[in-house]
């Protein structure tokens, strides 16, 4: 059924879907609507599963993770400081080979205090071990929360779906959710190992060697190279289901291109406006929309930028000190590549400030008119 | 596409109007996106909330810069110059006033639409809140939407009074002048 709600709503309605036997979570804008949604239905008895108020975000991924650990499916979601304050947990979720699938709402991390989009805050996650999705719209955030229990219970690896603050999270759209049969016929019960048992005790996190240490790290590094094949066909599958798929990249207009925008989440949706726009001037500019961020999809990228000439990458969010945090990914992609592409930086939307078609056809611009390319970045905004 | 600009002030209901009008967009057939401004926001203070329409899906995840309609909850945040600065040149205001039209004069090259929104909510038992009056002016000032689409999702949304609030848009709509 098609509803008009917003990405929280949708993500909320994705989750109850995937009936969930432990939802345990702690309210933050802009995240704060999923919490309420989800409550709502566990106080009218229509959640399924069990839904545990928490005191931080810290003790949530705590409850996650232990009940992922006894083979339940979990869910939370969070934002901003809430992620901050879960760094430690997200470690141990990862490193104890759980399942958890949380949603992360992109907003600034303080300070200064801020509600809007800054994907600096999930960005930071980066080496915790989980995976993470970016999303362009609330569709795409619904399909990916249920494609995320299939992958995360599959690969035994936690997975972020993000979404962005405001532009997602609160923007009302138009949203098709699926009937339960169609889940359930897609999204098998859970079969978790259960990794208490109260007739034979033990530790589920072990004190372990120096040599133990690195072999686990190499499984969960086997794992997440894995994990690309198991999205795909996870994806594949989720098509023949739903109709509707999304890649680990997407290639618009990329053949020709002497330009290539490179974007992730909402500032994708965007550029598909500017890029139709600049294909109308005559000029060869094509779209690459980064959707799997964590494992970073090397071969999919190389597969179709190898050889372009220029990339603009546009990005909501900054590694201090040195440049927006894909375009860095990007580059050491790209380093061995045979038509040694060149790649310049374009620091847009930070702190949520708008990226609309107007600015991202000026970056097109520059990227294609200038010579020089810098290796920081380039700070690109509606007055600047 | 058709953008759409609401202005009032925390407690009016006007982020609630804007979302009612997308629902009653949706229910008609089309595709709408709604979105506010939140923030610091609390009662009294300016707030404005945007809503998109279009045939078809809506790509674009950015701010509306210059709306084709202003429906405005408060003459007294009615700033002439603001709103030649940011309005569509032909474009559509409702306002909700109790001044004659001649107080609005410096706006007459935009179509203008008045109501006095508490006269009608009021009559309804609905004292203050206004946002489903605003509605049914707005939906027969404009024709963009049949009467029938906004009762529907004024039914769906209210949150309260929904009885008295499908009555205050169905009396703003057949006593505003088209």
């Amino acid at each position: 059924m098609k509803r008009f709600i917003t990405g929280n709503h949708a993500v909320a309605e994705a989750a109850r879907l995937c009936r969930p036997q432990i939802v345990a979570a702690y309210p933050i804008t802009p995240q704060t609507p999923i919490y309420e949604k989800l409550s709502d239905w566990d106080a009218a008895g229509e959640l399924g599963g069990t839904m545990m108020r928490v005191e931080s975000e810290h003790s949530a991924m705590a409850v996650c993770l232990s009940a992922s650990l006894a083979g339940a499916r979990t869910f939370t979601a969070t934002a901003s400081q809430g992620l901050a304050l879960m760094h430690e947990m997200l470690h141990f979720a990862a490193g104890c080979r759980t399942a958890v699938v949380m949603a992360v709402v992109n907003r600034t991390l303080a300070a200064p205090w801020a509600f809007w989009s800054d994907q600096t805050d999930s960005l930071s996650q980066r080496d915790t071990g989980w995976l993470q999705i970016y999303c362009e719209n609330n569709q795409e955030s619904l399909d990916t929360t249920i494609q995320a229990f299939r992958i995360a219970e599959e690969i035994k690896l936690p997975i972020m779906v993000v979404l962005e603050g405001n532009f997602i999270s609160h923007f009302m759209e138009p949203v098709e959710i699926p009937e339960q049969h169609m889940v359930d016929g897609f999204l098998p019960a859970v079969c978790l190992p259960r990794r208490f048992d109260v007739d034979n005790p033990g530790y589920a996190i072990p004190t372990v060697t120096q040599q133990q240490f690195r072999k686990y790290r190499k499984l969960s590094q086997e794992a997440m190279e894995h994990s690309l094949e198991v999205i795909e066909q996870v994806d594949t599958e989720f098509a023949a289901h739903f109709g509707r798929s999304y890649g680990l990249v997407e290639a618009v207009d990329c053949e020709d291109a002497e330009l290539v925008i490179l974007t992730t989440a909402t500032i994708t949706s965007t550029a598909r406006v500017a890029l139709a726009e600049l294909r109308a001037e005559g000029l060869k500019v094509g779209l690459f929309k980064l959707r799997i961020f964590r494992p970073f999809p090397t071969a999919a990228i190389r597969a179709v930028l190898d050889k372009a000439p220029r990339i603009a990458v546009i990005e909501r969010n900054i590694s201090l000190g040195r440049e927006g945090i894909f375009c860095s990914e990007v580059k050491a992609a790209l380093i061995n590549s045979s038509g040694h592409p060149r790649i310049q930086g374009y620091l847009a939307g930070i702190g949520g400030s708008d990226v609309n078609p107007k600015l991202i056809k000026r970056i097109a611009h520059h990227a294609l008119e200038t010579d020089m390319v810098q290796d920081g970045p380039l700070w690109m905004a509606e007055d600047e | 596409m058709l953008e759409i600009k609401f202005s009032g002030r925390g407690g009016q209901g006007v982020v609630v109007a804007s979302q009612i009008l997308g629902l009653a967009f949706f229910k008609a057939g089309k595709y709408p996106q709604c979105y506010s401004l939140f923030g610091g926001e609390r009662r009294g203070a300016p707030l404005v909330s945007f809503l998109r329409v279009d045939q078809k899906k809506i790509l674009l995840k950015c701010e509306i810069r210059q709306p084709k309609e202003l429906v405005c909850f408060d003459d007294s945040l009615v700033d002439p110059r603001e709103v030649k600065d940011k309005l569509v040149p032909d474009g559509r205001i409702l306002i909700n006033t109790r001044r004659p039209p001649e107080a609005f004069r410096e706006l007459r090259e935009f179509n203008l639409g008045f109501i006095d929104a508490a006269a009608v909510s009021q009559a309804v038992g609905l004292k203050q809140i206004i946002n489903t009056v605003m509605l049914g002016a707005y939906c027969r000032l404009t024709g963009h939407l049949k009467l029938d689409h906004l009762l529907e999702a004024v039914a769906e949304f209210a949150p309260a009074k929904k009885e008295a609030n499908i009555e205050a848009a169905r009396r703003a709509f057949e006593s505003v002048e088209s």
